[in-house]
């Protein structure tokens, strides 16, 4: 066992920093949050993360023929650790959260045309999986895409589908035979967004961000746009999930809330007599070992891929025990806080006013990417081979 | 980075997982419990041919130089089998001797029986706590006071393991009762029949017994200082978090094992036509269980690492206790809840992991003790 990063992993951690703290202003941050609240990618963000791919900084895991540079999957949990660390709310990993599908299943001219233009972060994916009637049974999904001689007739709905106004493509799940056990029906398709027949609408979420509803009615995509084989998404998808799973940035974004309130209160002159309670000490100290095992999930996570094991049920321990601690930090913040817990703004509120826009937005991690009760299926079945009824 | 375990841990943790499976069967974990010996002395003399009594002493006592990170996957597997033997308290007062030994401080008993206590023909034990138990310099305040060539003590020890079954035990004292509470601390190495000595064992929930020990004008030889006088508490902070480390590995190696054991058993049991193992309220309790348990098991490696590289460990040692403490606690609890009534059943093997487990949860400081510590470790400014 080794609990600590090598000399090589903490001067690559040196040089993200350095970069961060020279490159990334307020007026960024700024700019970041107005995209995240659905106003598009700007034009300083965009020039951002073009630096960010010139320094190969995105998918720097990825084998070299692919656009990457065979980089540890430890610099890049580092990178993301420090982009957390700065606050800087962008989440390089969506950006390429389809690369691994490409690669293991495209064809060399889908390889050729995406995966270069995903690192230097020209091509976006949103993610078009949950549709109205079900998330976690995905595999029920209504939408369709009949073959022709020229390609596929999509029409159906999606939901949940964050990022889909400002991304390029959308990486669709469809039904594309209705007459088989379900999961052996359903094909992956590579959209671009401005495909005619495509509709966005969008839905504003409590934290202050946006996700969408997107509407196909008769789209028409070429033979090309299929991923893989017609038939054989679902086991597509299904790898594309996993390897996207080892990264710290989840922990990351569930730790955040404990981290901010740790320095309103040794910081801060208020926090600080609410601090001299012993009780709130103890508090924070619970949470602290609590935040500490959802670092240790991840880095245990991280140790095992690396090692070439495919974790059967540890990343979904992660995806319980994280966003559970972040809501149970938020509800503690909320109490220990009080009245001042509740403001968005103003120069008395805590941290800018982050508090109130963590707790209403802690909730979207029990439920994000799987609810945590789907998380407890999947280890129970998967991890503790507990029989299916 | 890597927090699995490398070869030689695999190596030490599947051995003796393997040895005590073969070894240690429930019948002889009760006849301990019930019987009069209150130790294995058969499976006491294997740990020792096996070199497990000295497996992280120097090689000059008849030990085996592995890293502290080993001992601890060791006594985990010894906590998952629930092996009847004081394993736990005679490796920290060995390790504590070994230390003195090794800073060439105090006198020369703690040398001449370390080789014994690797041979197993030693037992050590260790005494700390008085009336208010903790792993705080605080909690020691019985006093020696200087008397010719060695110390005349008087005062009370509580809650000292296996203290009937001792041959030494390694005792912390006051000589100067002056200053803050780390200082004027001194530990000797007391002869567990010596002289005006007298102790009563205890019954404890896990089965074993704690002694209250009474020291009353003990004379203790100025051969048997382990360390140097006034500074016990340098000795005796790392000796405190190397206990503290390896009372977690004994909690989540128990508790992982009463965990498996209720998979096990609802996979089996057959409630409405259906193994109870198949129902989402059952998976989602042990979905929640190997969480949990694998949590304390982290902090737990964590923390022993940190004393293994000689970093700072106050803060990881502290960490893992409370978690695991509580969260081993709740793991136990749900084992429980899927036994239904045979969890409550003496003749039934279940509770035998459970009381103990539990029982090794309320030794060596307290949640809320430890996480004091980690509040203070966090920056905040102490309150009492």
């Amino acid at each position: 066992m080794d609990f600590t990063f090598s000399d090589e992993n903490e001067s690559f951690r040196a040089e993200v920093r350095e970069f961060l703290d020279e490159h990334v202003s307020p007026e960024i941050v700024q700019e970041m949050r107005a995209s995240a609240a659905g106003e598009g990618i700007g034009r300083l963000t965009r020039e951002l993360i073009g630096k960010i791919g010139d320094r190969g900084w995105i998918g720097m895991s990825w084998p070299e023929e692919y656009g990457g540079r065979n980089a540890d999957l430890i610099d890049q949990y580092i990178f993301e650790e420090e982009l957390a660390r700065a606050r800087v709310p962008l989440n390089l990993g969506n950006f390429i959260e389809q690369a691994p599908a490409i690669m293991h299943a495209g064809t060399e001219a889908q390889k050729a045309y995406f995966l270069p233009r995903l690192v230097r972060g020209e091509v976006t994916f949103a993610l078009g999986y949950t549709e109205p009637s079900g998330g976690a049974d995905l595999a029920s999904l209504k939408t369709r895409a009949v073959e022709d001689e020229d390609g596929f007739l999509i029409n159906g709905q999606k939901v949940f589908t964050t990022r889909a106004e400002q991304s390029s493509h959308i990486y669709l799940m469809a039904r594309t035979d209705p007459d088989v056990q379900k999961h052996k029906g359903i094909s992956i398709f590579l959209v671009p967004m401005d495909t005619p027949g495509i509709t966005v609408r969008p839905l504003w979420t409590l934290p202050g961000g946006r996700t969408n509803e997107v509407f196909f009615e008769d789209v028409r995509v070429p033979k090309d746009a299929l991923l893989g084989q017609k038939n054989g998404g679902w086991y597509i998808g299904a790898s594309a999930l996993n390897l996207g799973r080892a990264g710290a940035r989840r922990y990351c974004v569930y730790v955040s809330p404990f981290e901010d309130l740790l320095r309103y209160l040794r910081e801060d002159e208020i926090g600080r007599e609410l601090a001299a309670d012993p009780v709130v000490q103890d508090k924070m100290a619970q949470l602290y070992c609590e935040a500490r095992v959802a670092k240790l999930f991840t880095m245990r996570s991280l140790s095992m891929v690396r090692r070439g094991e495919n974790p059967p049920y540890e990343i979904s321990s992660e995806k319980v025990w994280g966003p559970e601690f972040q809501v149970r930090t938020t509800e503690a913040a909320s109490q220990i806080l009080g009245d001042y817990h509740q403001l968005w703004e103003g120069d008395t509120a805590p941290n800018g006013g982050s508090f109130p826009r963590q707790y209403v937005g802690a909730m979207v991690s029990t439920f994000g990417h799987g609810s945590t009760q789907v998380m407890r299926t999947a280890i129970a079945r998967r991890g503790l081979r507990l029989p299916k009824e | 980075m890597d927090v699995l375990l490398n070869e030689d841990e695999e190596m030490i943790r599947d051995t003796a997982r393997h040895f005590f499976d073969a070894e240690c069967d429930t019948d002889r974990i009760r006849a301990v419990e019930d019987g009069e010996e209150r130790i294995d002395r058969e499976l006491w003399q294997q740990l020792a041919e096996l070199g497990w009594l000295g497996l992280a002493l120097p090689a000059i006592q008849g030990g085996s130089e592995a890293p502290f990170a080993q001992l601890a996957l060791l006594v985990e597997e010894a906590g998952r089998a629930l092996a009847p033997v004081p394993l736990h308290p005679h490796s920290v007062a060995s390790l504590a001797l070994a230390d003195a030994v090794e800073r060439d401080e105090g006198g020369s008993l703690a040398s001449s029986v370390l080789g014994d206590a690797a041979a197993g023909e030693c037992l050590l034990t260790w005494a700390w706590s008085e009336r208010l138990p903790g792993v705080g310099p605080d909690s020691v305040a019985m006093r020696a006071v200087p008397d010719g060539n060695g110390w005349r003590l008087n005062g009370c020890k509580r809650f000292v393991e296996a203290y009937d079954i001792a041959d030494y035990c390694l005792v912390a004292v006051r000589t100067d009762a002056e200053g803050a509470p780390e200082d004027g601390m001194t530990l000797l190495l007391v002869e567990a029949g010596a002289d005006g000595v007298s102790s009563v064992a205890q019954r404890a929930l896990g089965g074993d017994y704690h002694s209250e020990v009474d020291f009353e004008n003990v004379y203790v030889d100025g051969d048997a200082l382990v360390g140097q006088v006034g500074s016990g508490w340098d000795l005796a902070r790392p000796m405190l978090e190397r206990a503290v480390v390896l009372n977690c590995a004994m909690i989540v190696g128990a508790t992982r094992r009463a965990a498996e054991r209720a998979f096990d058993y609802a996979k089996e049991r057959v409630a409405f036509g259906h193994p109870i193992g198949s129902f989402q309220a059952i998976q989602h309790l042990c979905a929640d269980m190997i969480t949990w348990v694998d949590g304390a098991e982290l902090l737990t490696r964590e923390a022993a690492w940190h004393i293994e590289q000689g970093l700072d460990a106050a803060l990881p040692v502290a960490a893992a206790k409370s978690f695991t403490n509580e969260r081993c606690q709740m793991v136990l609890r749900e084992a429980n809840q899927i036994h239904g009534g045979y969890a409550q059943v003496k003749e039934f093997d279940q509770q035998l992991w459970y009381r103990r487990a539990a029982a090794w949860s309320m030794r060596l400081g307290t949640a809320l003790e430890h996480r004091r510590t980690v509040a203070k470790a966090l920056g905040f400014e102490e309150v009492r």
